[in-house]
């Protein structure tokens, strides 16, 4: 007897608890159950809980428990007992179930960031969602003859960084689809090694995403030693496709711009890929 | 370019060289075919087309100088003039 006693407690508990959350007034067994016997009507949890507070304000209260009969419905039926239990426990189990798989979905989508950032380096993609579009498009893009292309070079240098940095042709005639090769010089004037970096701009905008530079001297710190003075070739092509943009019909005339800059200890360039 | 007011413009995202920088050529190994390619442009009105055979060769020059990693030369885009090197000489 001991054991049905200990479950109808536990009941009990689950019940108060409902029940303090439903009504927001705890309320003794005794003004509870005309309460209970009108929700009895209704719902089917009531009548649950009725048989439990049944229980419970039998226990507690000294009236006589035969002015509340005893329901003789199928609930008291040890194996619909064993039923509900048997739900509520699945139901536990489908409740952690689910609250670990959305803890897991909140903590994947924090790992994503790093995780990515280790797959693109990895594969080597940097970024870009086409893999190997460089190497072999260059290899098979044919060259778009008609659409001759002038590409005016400009060459800047920040104020803290002496160097004679020009380029050594103006402009150059190119097709989409060539590759072509273009000089820069870059002088030393000062006594002292100079260690500089450079980044680059394409004029017009939408046109700078068909500039595609296949080898330059850009983002890589280069050392000049005194007095010295270097050749700094560009490597690049026109994607072919720019020749079937509608909005590049006009577009005749690209300008490349580099500018040096001084590197220094903690100067941050705005460099592509993931720092 | 854009003003910097602009904040809803997209701004220039420059891009990474496909195969990185090129070292410096310090000691001017490749000079020599630098000039040439320079002289060849200022000829020819800067049309790159007809140069491409002095820049194929400055590339060359730098390979072998290993300032420049090895590349067979139809991934730099001189396919047809490995083959046919007189159609590039009846061209220009």
């Amino acid at each position: 007897m001991g054991g049905s006693w200990l479950t109808g407690w536990r009941h009990v508990v689950l019940c108060g608890w409902r029940w303090s959350y439903a009504g927001s007034v705890t309320r003794t067994g005794e003004g509870v159950e005309p309460f209970l016997r009108l929700w009895s009507r209704g719902t089917g949890s009531a009548e649950r809980g009725l048989r439990r507070l049944g229980t419970w304000g039998r226990r507690r209260m000294t009236q006589d428990f035969t002015s509340q009969p005893p329901r003789r419905t199928k609930r008291t039926n040890p194996f619909t007992r064993a039923q509900e239990e048997d739900w509520r426990r699945r139901n536990k189990t489908v409740l952690t179930y689910v609250t670990a798989a959305a803890v897991g979905m909140l903590g994947a989508s924090y790992a994503a960031v790093p995780l990515y950032r280790l797959y693109c380096q990895t594969t080597g993609l940097g970024g870009s969602a086409v893999a190997g579009h460089a190497s072999d498009q260059i290899e098979t893009m044919v060259p778009v003859k008609d659409r001759i292309i002038k590409v005016t070079f400009n060459a800047d240098v920040h104020a803290s960084l002496q160097w004679n940095f020009r380029p050594q042709q103006t402009e150059i005639y190119v097709v989409p689809g060539e590759t072509a090769l273009a000089f820069y010089k870059a002088k030393n004037p000062t006594d002292k090694p100079v260690i500089g970096i450079s980044t680059y701009n394409v004029v017009p905008f939408e046109a700078g995403q068909y500039f595609n530079k296949i080898q330059c001297f850009c983002f890589e710190e280069q050392r000049l030693n005194p007095q010295e003075e270097v050749d700094m070739p560009v490597f690049f092509y026109i994607d072919p496709e720019f020749a079937e943009d509608p909005r590049m019909l006009n577009v005749d005339l690209i300008t490349l711009s580099y500018t040096f800059f001084e590197a220094k200890e903690g100067h941050k360039l705005p460099v592509p890929g993931y720092n | 370019m854009s003003t910097a007011m602009n904040f809803g413009a997209k701004s220039f995202q420059p891009r990474p060289p496909d195969k990185g920088s090129f070292p410096l050529d310090h000691f001017g190994e490749c000079k020599r075919f630098q000039e040439k390619f320079m002289k060849c442009l200022r000829d020819n009105h800067f049309e790159n087309t007809l140069c491409r055979n002095e820049s194929k060769e400055y590339l060359q020059c730098r390979m072998e100088r290993r300032l420049m990693a090895q590349e067979p030369l139809e991934k730099l885009g001189f396919g047809d003039l490995i083959g046919g090197k007189s159609e590039a000489r009846d061209k220009s």
